[in-house]
């Protein structure tokens, strides 16, 4: 599939939280994101260097994620620390796992696919985690049901006639997830987020439902 | 109380049931029952406690129980004196009841699904697949639903038995090929029961030492 350089929405930030990580996918790249101690995230390619197992499997320890396997550890900047075979050997520096630039933005973690033109980061906005929503859906009938996004990677969309904030990822060909978020407005009365939740489930029925 | 349990390391049902006497604080015995390959339990002596041929069995004096929901409501009812894990009040009664059905019925098809993968035996994978996928996804809706009325668990109002014999299931999803990926809601679930106190692992269920 096409793989059009920009930043992509990859979880709420609210679903990963401190001390986890989770696998997911980028335009069928597996790639695993998650969150240290301390409450940095980070996306990384899904793989371990020793075996190529996924990394998503592992666990966090403070600002380190462990594979599962065999136990080998890396730091925030991929690089292996620790290998629980040879504890006293200095790991060298060729052992390390490709990691990717990272956001946080309107609730949800991002990350930069390519290398698109610098722009300034766009303007924060305050936003009240909705949920993920995975559809067994190619993302072009999302965007084609919802709209097109807007430079800063929203679509701006009417859900049962609230406005939320969705943003589109591409997991592989049939498979797509849309990220929402409810902008928190001052004036607006506060949203009934389990209301909106629940319509999010007649959005997927009815995306999904669509024709191709 | 000599609680005696008939199990196969391997079984989801069986970690339902030693979920269950985790969580309860239950000693019990454990008799292990060659399932694969040996079928062991579909002869005599076993086929004399359960006459259906499946695990797990539960022998509590003169007591003999077969399917997991059921030994999990005895178990809770019997020894559960504060009553949290089977809870009285009608409401959270019947929701757990509701999934207790839900663990048998619609997450079979993950049963099958896993033991077609793990021992090669013969099942339409995609199909199994398939409706795993669309169960998980039910479960998916129901907790992040529930989230919003701060409600953390699948029946009333704390951990339930519910909970229990549905985590089985997903914890042990991708030893069948289903990544939790689609399910961040379960994921934050899963965690929460991986924190109950006197949880247990089991192969497949990674134990983060
Ligand atoms: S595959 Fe990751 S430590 Fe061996």
């Amino acid at each position: 599939m096409d793989e059009p350089e920009g930043w992509y929405a990859v979880a709420l930030g609210a679903d990963i939280e401190p001390s986890t990580s989770a696998g997911t996918r980028l335009f069928g790249h597996e790639l695993v994101v998650w969150r240290d101690a301390g409450g940095a995230v980070h996306v990384w390619e899904d793989r371990c260097p020793h075996r190529g197992m996924r990394l998503s499997f592992g666990f966090v320890r403070g600002d380190h994620i462990a594979c599962l396997y065999h136990g080998w550890r890396y730091d925030t900047a991929g690089q292996c620390r620790f290998i629980p075979a040879h504890p006293d050997l200095e790991v060298s520096p060729m052992i390390r796992t490709r990691t990717y630039p990272c956001r946080e933005r309107a609730g949800l973690i991002w990350v930069r696919w390519g290398a698109p033109a610098e722009e300034a980061e766009p303007a924060p906005v305050a936003a009240s985690p909705l949920r993920s929503l995975y559809l067994e859906a190619p993302a072009a009938r999302l965007a084609a049901a919802l709209g097109e996004a807007g430079p800063d990677g929203l679509v701006r969309f009417d859900l049962a006639g609230s406005p939320v904030l969705v943003a589109v990822q591409p997991l592989a060909g049939e498979a797509s997830a849309a990220h929402i978020v409810v902008p928190d407005t001052p004036e607006a009365p506060e949203a009934d987020l389990g209301r909106l939740a629940a319509a999010c489930v007649t959005l997927r029925r009815s995306i999904e439902g669509a024709a191709p | 109380m000599s609680l005696r349990l008939y199990d196969y390391e391997l079984d989801e049902n069986g970690y339902k049931v030693r979920l269950a006497l985790g969580a309860l604080g239950l000693a019990c015995e454990t008799v292990g029952v060659d399932m694969v390959p040996g079928a062991e339990q579909t002869r005599p002596p076993l086929i004399d406690l359960n006459p259906l041929g499946t695990l797990p069995i539960l022998v509590d004096g003169d007591t003999v129980l077969r399917e997991a929901e059921a030994i999990l409501a005895y178990l809770a009812r019997r020894y559960d004196s504060a009553g949290t894990w089977l809870p009285q009040e009608p409401v959270a009664f019947g929701e757990t009841l509701m999934w207790l059905a839900f663990a048998t019925r619609e997450l079979h098809a993950a049963t099958l699904a896993r033991r077609a993968a793990l021992f090669d035996l013969p099942g339409d994978g995609p199909a199994l697949e398939g409706r795993a996928r669309a169960a998980f996804r039910v479960m998916e809706d129901h907790i992040t639903l529930r989230g919003f009325s701060g409600l953390d668990w699948f029946a009333g109002t704390g951990p339930t038995i519910a909970d229990l014999a549905l985590f089985p299931a997903f914890a042990l999803s991708r030893d069948f090929g289903i990544d939790h990926e689609a399910y961040p809601g379960l994921r934050r679930w899963s965690r929460r029961v991986r924190g109950l106190p006197g949880f247990r692992t089991m192969p497949g269920i990674p134990d983060y030492h």
